[in-house]
């Protein structure tokens, strides 16, 4: 497991408790897993994706990561639409423990951007890892 | 991880922290669960090369003196008058055999190896935790010319797992071929207790036994060395196997290879619930005919009169997805009735399915392996249920919002090596790096 001080956090992006993050795109935002999350599963051996077009509220689970140790659910950052999922964890979901920030899993239009605020950024997540 | 102060450390302990190993309790020990290079890759190392896992964890006793012999036919599921060989003969000097240790009422004390080191001399490797109890179980039985021994603090077990463990551990051994040439599956050479009677040793001098044993599935070995002999033959099999892509393992890697290869978990696949119908009923002393056993023993009865009726199944899935293993989840029958519960459910990361077989990384092409196969996984395990299964039958796993559909299995990951000769996998290592 690698220690808090080797983990990739970029300071572009936003985080929440449960350990996704979401990358503000103009209109949209790309939604993914820290490398702490992907550090703390193990290798992920099955993605289970939304439908694009599904509609999910902040907080609400919007899939499913099977890793060697557990099944964890991930949870939508913000509310809105679901306007595209990376297909590609298909048939590679290691590709969420080889490079957490450009494999994206959802991309969606939030429905309030307001909600950005509510948003942890760098800083703040690293201390809630820190305890 | 908190709490880990409390845990006991294997001799391995300070270099799995070291090489950031993820860690966990586990049988009142503080485990690797995995190493950076991750589960699926050292799952996958064991199945087409090779493996090491830090078992020190597990109980060694000794039970010696005149009624050795007697204590063990009256307490261990083998009969150690028929248990060598397909028309069973005895145990013999420098043979191991598989088995359980029951209680009166049928239920399971722990799963064990009963090795015999000499006439009046056996070893038995037990699950960690379970040496006192095990120890106590057996002076329990009162033979007065029996001396029980509990050896786990002075012993580091190492388990070399894999096709290419022949050409590593032979690198390591003085006489490699003397100690090799005819050593058979479930067999033993050298010596610990004490280690002058041996004569097995690493080429440093180091004095060692070498059992062909393992709970992967696969082809390998299992080694004892004291305590302070631990870290240093760890890092010898690291360096020999540099050249045949060894990894170290951790216990994940070790529960999925062994849940692949139909290998029960003691308390969690076998416990305090009566032995009855499972899949490992090659452990009891069976007369030819399965109607009775060929001597008496403790739990022999309650385990014939079958009171309970539960059946424990094997199972594979059709993908990776596993259910977690919970009080809440159930198994359901294709109608939707409750028909028991899950034991251990895990993926084993080198299996997929074409059609309707499994395929193995290490299943042959000739034998129906498509050049390209790419193993994704398959979610596996045991089921304990209320009423018999047919082989092929699919039943649901269900837990909370999450349900599964799994086929119940005799076997689960096609064309494993454990029982292959050492010949059989020697010239396999050598086709393989040419």
């Amino acid at each position: 497991m690698k220690e808090i001080e080797e983990l990739d956090l970029p300071g572009d992006i936003y985080y929440t408790k449960d350990h996704e993050w979401a990358r503000k795109e103009g209109e949209t935002v790309k939604i993914g897993i820290s490398d702490y999350a992907q550090d703390q599963m193990g290798d992920i051996v099955f993605v289970e994706l939304p439908e694009t077009g599904s509609v999910f509220m902040k907080g609400e689970e919007f899939g499913t990561l099977e890793s060697v140790k557990a099944v964890s659910e991930v949870y939508a950052p913000l509310s809105g639409e679901v306007i595209a999922v990376n297909s590609e964890l298909e048939n590679s979901p290691e590709l969420l423990n080889e490079e957490p920030y450009s494999n994206w899993i959802i991309e969606m239009r939030p429905s309030d951007e307001n909600q950005y605020d509510e948003l942890l950024n760098r800083d703040d997540y690293l201390e809630m890892i820190r305890g | 991880m908190s709490g880990s102060s409390d845990l006991k450390r294997t001799p391995l302990h300070d270099w799995h922290v070291s090489r950031h190993a993820t860690m966990a309790a586990f049988g009142g020990y503080h485990m690797p669960l995995w190493y950076e290079t991750g589960v699926k890759h050292e799952h996958c190392s064991v199945i087409a090369a090779a493996g090491i896992f830090d078992t020190s964890h597990m109980a060694v006793l000794t039970v010696s003196g005149k009624d050795s012999f007697l204590l063990l036919q009256h307490c261990f599921s083998r009969d150690l008058e028929r248990c060598i060989g397909r028309q069973p003969g005895p145990l013999a000097n420098g043979r191991s055999v598989y088995g359980l240790f029951l209680l009166e009422d049928g239920t399971v004390l722990d799963d064990a190896i009963v090795s015999q080191c000499g006439q009046e001399h056996y070893m038995i490797v037990v699950n960690s935790g379970m040496g006192a109890k095990v120890s106590a179980h057996l002076r329990e039985q009162a033979r007065p010319e029996v001396t029980v021994n509990d050896h786990t603090d002075q012993i580091g077990k190492i388990d070399l797992q894999g096709p290419s463990s022949v050409p590593v551990l032979a690198s390591l051994l003085k006489n490699p071929e003397d100690i090799l040439r005819d050593m058979v599956y479930f067999s033993f050479k050298g010596a610990l207790f004490p280690a002058a009677s041996g004569s097995v040793y690493l080429q440093d001098g180091t004095p060692v036994i070498v059992s062909r044993t393992g709970y992967t599935g696969e082809f390998g070995f299992e080694l004892y060395v004291s305590v302070s002999d631990t870290l240093s033959l760890w890092q010898q099999l690291l360096a020999a196997g540099e050249a045949y892509q060894i990894s170290g393992c951790g216990l994940a890697a070790r529960d999925s290879l062994r849940t692949g290869a139909m290998l029960p978990l003691s308390h969690q696949d076998i416990g305090n619930w009566l032995f009855a119908a499972t899949p490992w009923s090659f452990v009891l002393p069976w007369h030819e005919k399965q109607r009775g056993f060929s001597k008496s023993f403790i739990g022999a009865e309650a385990v014939l009169s079958g009171r309970e009726s539960s059946y424990t199944y094997g199972f594979a899935g059709y993908d990776p997805r596993k259910i977690p293993v919970e009080d809440d989840t159930v198994v359901l029958s294709e109608t939707g009735k409750k028909i028991g519960r899950v034991l251990t459910c895990t993926t084993d990361m080198a299996i997929g399915r074409i059609g309707e077989r499994i395929i193995s990384l290490a299943t042959p092409e000739a034998d129906g392996r498509p050049v390209d196969f790419q193993a994704r996984g398959l979610s596996c395990g045991f089921i304990k249920v209320d009423k018999p299964c047919r082989s092929g039958e699919n039943v649901q796993l269900s837990a909370g919002r999450r349900t599964i559909t799994v086929e119940i299995r005799e076997d689960i990951r096609p064309d494993r090596t454990a029982r292959r000769s050492i010949e059989q996998v020697r010239k396999q290592t050598e086709e393989g790096r040419r």
